[in-house]
């Protein structure tokens, strides 16, 4: 479902230094990201997230091809996985550094691979939207095993800091209809 | 599509024979599983392969099993695919907008009539042959059926089997048995708890649209009991981490107050059981934020829902109530997650989850019920993950011969409910108890022994 802004972004082969420096950018903003998650370096992660961050991951159903762009993800009003703003998310930090946060005490082991990175759109001077896909292994106590993978709409923001940019908007589409794991402990 | 052409695909039950037949586990031994006046419960019922598939008829093929809400389908033509026990189901919504259950198994070579999760439909074709079927659950068409069949082939006899189907209240219920009682009969003196939630105003309630789904490595009765019984885990160490997520910004978890007030319920008949805490709002603050808080104790709609329900401690006191209809609906009222334990063999349950808000709720507090139950009672929630994993290393550890010989310790409050309590009907006890979940695993035994509702029946 490529629509037509993508379309031009993707195509227009821009290889000028300014476009090849930005995308190098937003790679390593990706990579460094992913490094603090597995490295549980979680304050700093969310000190990622903007003051006005939307994590979102809609529910993905099954549907016919006739249904399917109707109905395949949870819509705004519905349930979703995730649909948070930024005090739920501190709240998850809270959650996830505490002495007895059983589900991630003892901590999982995670592997966030980002690839696939696309701008899609500069929406303004501050603003990209980012595409990139994602395959987080988890690995936890003695031999549970967890695969995710999935898409991520995000809206980075340029930012004061290390990395450059701050997450504004995640929406995370996840590859699996029933989540086939005993909890969503992480983050991705 | 008239009334009598359905029953006769009906199921008549559990079969007698099979009661005597299978020497694996004698009425005998499944009666010593669980001891209620010793308190004690052998571990074997969440694990023995025998146990389960003998529970996959006697229980799940004759108990009411929650399939949903009415308003998950509320158009004629709307469907929804679910599961009574490890059976897949269709649930319709007829043109009369009366409900249908029917397997979801073309009865010509066993397919599955339909591979989506819902929607809207006119019928129901199959995609291996093409036998195609009504919104009611009717072979209306065979292709090359005269061509191809023979004399003796008769449509009306090859629907696929259905099941009772009733609502209570808003949520849809099957079973399969038709000497089964009816589905009010069989929630006995339950109805009262479950009211809490689902009868607050007469306006009902609605579902919020979505069913989350997720698998817990884990016997289906962990959940169930929890939810029917276990106060226990969340006032003392299992979702600390849970209540410090909820807290306000530079509150302490040394700071919170954890209720120690409150009573649990078990039905009189049927394994129902209910308990929550009654005057202290902390926990359910730091389950459902201050909004929805307010909004059960102390609005317009909370004294509204006080004269609806006839007493401001069922509307207004009631916090963080847990409920389960035996076996597999559960549910928590005021937080209004509703689910079914969808079991997948003794080591694995699949949640199905969503839910329920009051149908004429402002529209901000339908929006914050939606965003604070997924926040805490989801596979992401920051209570639920928790109990996920306390269930997957019980049922680890019960891999060991050792760990499976050694019975559990079920006798907390034993002796000590009674009916008489002044303001809540029924039997009623501490609500740090196990006298509901004894009744659980009694009903289990009871259904997994006795062949007859003659004898089963409330
Ligand atoms: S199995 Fe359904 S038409 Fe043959
Ligand atoms: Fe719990």
């Amino acid at each position: 479902m490529i629509d037509e802004k993508m379309r031009a972004a993707t195509r227009q082969g821009d290889i000028s230094l300014e476009a090849l420096s930005l995308q190098h950018e937003v790679e390593q903003f990706y990579y460094r990201e992913a490094l603090l998650l597995d490295r549980h370096e979680f304050n700093d992660w969310f000190d990622l997230l903007d003051e006005d961050i939307r994590y979102f991951m809609p529910i993905r159903t099954n549907r016919t091809r006739r249904e399917q762009k109707k109905l395949e993800y949870t819509k705004d009003n519905e349930f979703a996985h995730f649909d948070d703003d930024l005090t739920m998310m501190r709240g998850r930090q809270r959650k996830l550094m505490s002495d007895v946060g059983w589900s991630e005490n003892p901590a999982s082991r995670t592997r966030h691979i980002v690839g696939n990175v696309l701008i899609e759109e500069e929406l303004s001077a501050s603003e990209l939207s980012v595409v990139s896909s994602f395959i987080v292994y988890r690995n936890r106590l003695e031999r549970q095993v967890d695969i995710f993978a999935g898409e991520r709409l995000d809206v980075l923001r340029r930012a004061e800091n290390e990395l450059g940019f701050k997450i504004a908007k995640r929406t995370i589409h996840i590859d699996q209809s029933t989540i086939l794991s005993n909890n969503l402990s992480l983050f991705f | 599509m008239t009334a009598g052409k359905t029953k006769t695909r009906l199921n008549i039950g559990a079969d007698p024979r099979e009661f005597q037949k299978r020497p694996s586990w004698t009425n005998e031994d499944i009666l010593g599983l669980l001891d209620e006046e010793d308190g004690t419960l052998d571990p074997r019922i969440y694990t023995d392969e025998d146990l389960y598939r003998l529970e996959q008829e006697r229980v799940f093929g004759r108990a009411w099993i929650l399939l949903g809400h009415e308003t998950h389908v509320p158009k004629p033509g709307d469907f929804l695919t679910t599961y009574m026990g490890e059976d897949p189901v269709i649930l319709v919504r007829q043109k009369d907008k009366s409900l249908r259950v029917f397997l979801n198994q073309c009865p010509h070579r066993g397919m599955r009539i339909c591979r989506t999760d819902g929607g809207n439909a006119k019928s129901f074709t199959c995609s291996y042959h093409g036998w195609a079927y009504d919104l009611g659950g009717n072979l209306i068409n065979v292709p090359y059926e005269s061509e191809a069949f023979c004399s003796d082939f008769n449509k009306s006899e090859w629907g696929p089997t259905h099941a009772r189907v009733e609502t209570y209240k808003g949520l849809v219920f099957a079973n399969w048995d038709k000497n089964a009682p009816t589905l009010l009969e069989y929630l006995s003196d339950a109805t009262y708890y479950m009211d809490h939630m689902l009868d607050r105003t007469p306006a009902g309630t609605e579902v919020i649209g979505g069913m989350q789904k997720w698998i817990i490595p884990c016997n289906w009765k962990f959940a169930a009991e929890q939810f029917c019984s276990d106060m226990y885990h969340a006032g003392t160490v299992s979702h600390l981490s849970g209540i410090e997520a909820g807290l306000p910004e530079g509150m302490e978890l040394s700071d919170a107050k954890i209720p120690t007030v409150g009573y649990q319920f078990r039905a009189k008949w049927g394994g129902h059981g209910t308990g929550f805490y009654v005057g202290e709002p902390g926990m359910l603050l730091a389950i459902m934020g201050p909004k929805v808080t307010e909004y059960l104790t102390d609005s317009e709609a909370a004294s509204r829902a006080e004269q609806h329900l006839g007493s401001a401690e069922r509307a207004r006191q009631l916090m963080v109530q847990h409920m389960t209809v035996f076996p597999t609906c559960s549910f928590l009222p005021g937080i209004n997650t509703v689910r079914t334990w969808q079991p997948r063999g003794p080591h694995e349950t699949e949640i199905w989850a969503f839910t329920v808000v009051d149908a004429d709720a402002p529209e901000e507090v339908k929006e914050e019920y939606r965003r604070q139950t997924l926040r805490t009672f989801s596979a992401g929630g920051v209570f639920e993950q928790d109990d996920g994993e306390n269930w997957v290393e019980i049922q680890s550890v019960l891999r060991g011969h050792q760990a499976r010989k050694r019975r559990f310790n079920i006798q907390m409050g034993k002796g000590r409910s009674g009916v008489g309590n002044k303001d809540f009907p029924g039997s009623i006890g501490y609500v740090y108890n196990e006298e509901a979940a004894r009744g659980l695993y009694r009903q289990w035994i009871r259904m997994m022994t006795e062949p007859s509702w003659e004898t089963l029946g409330p």
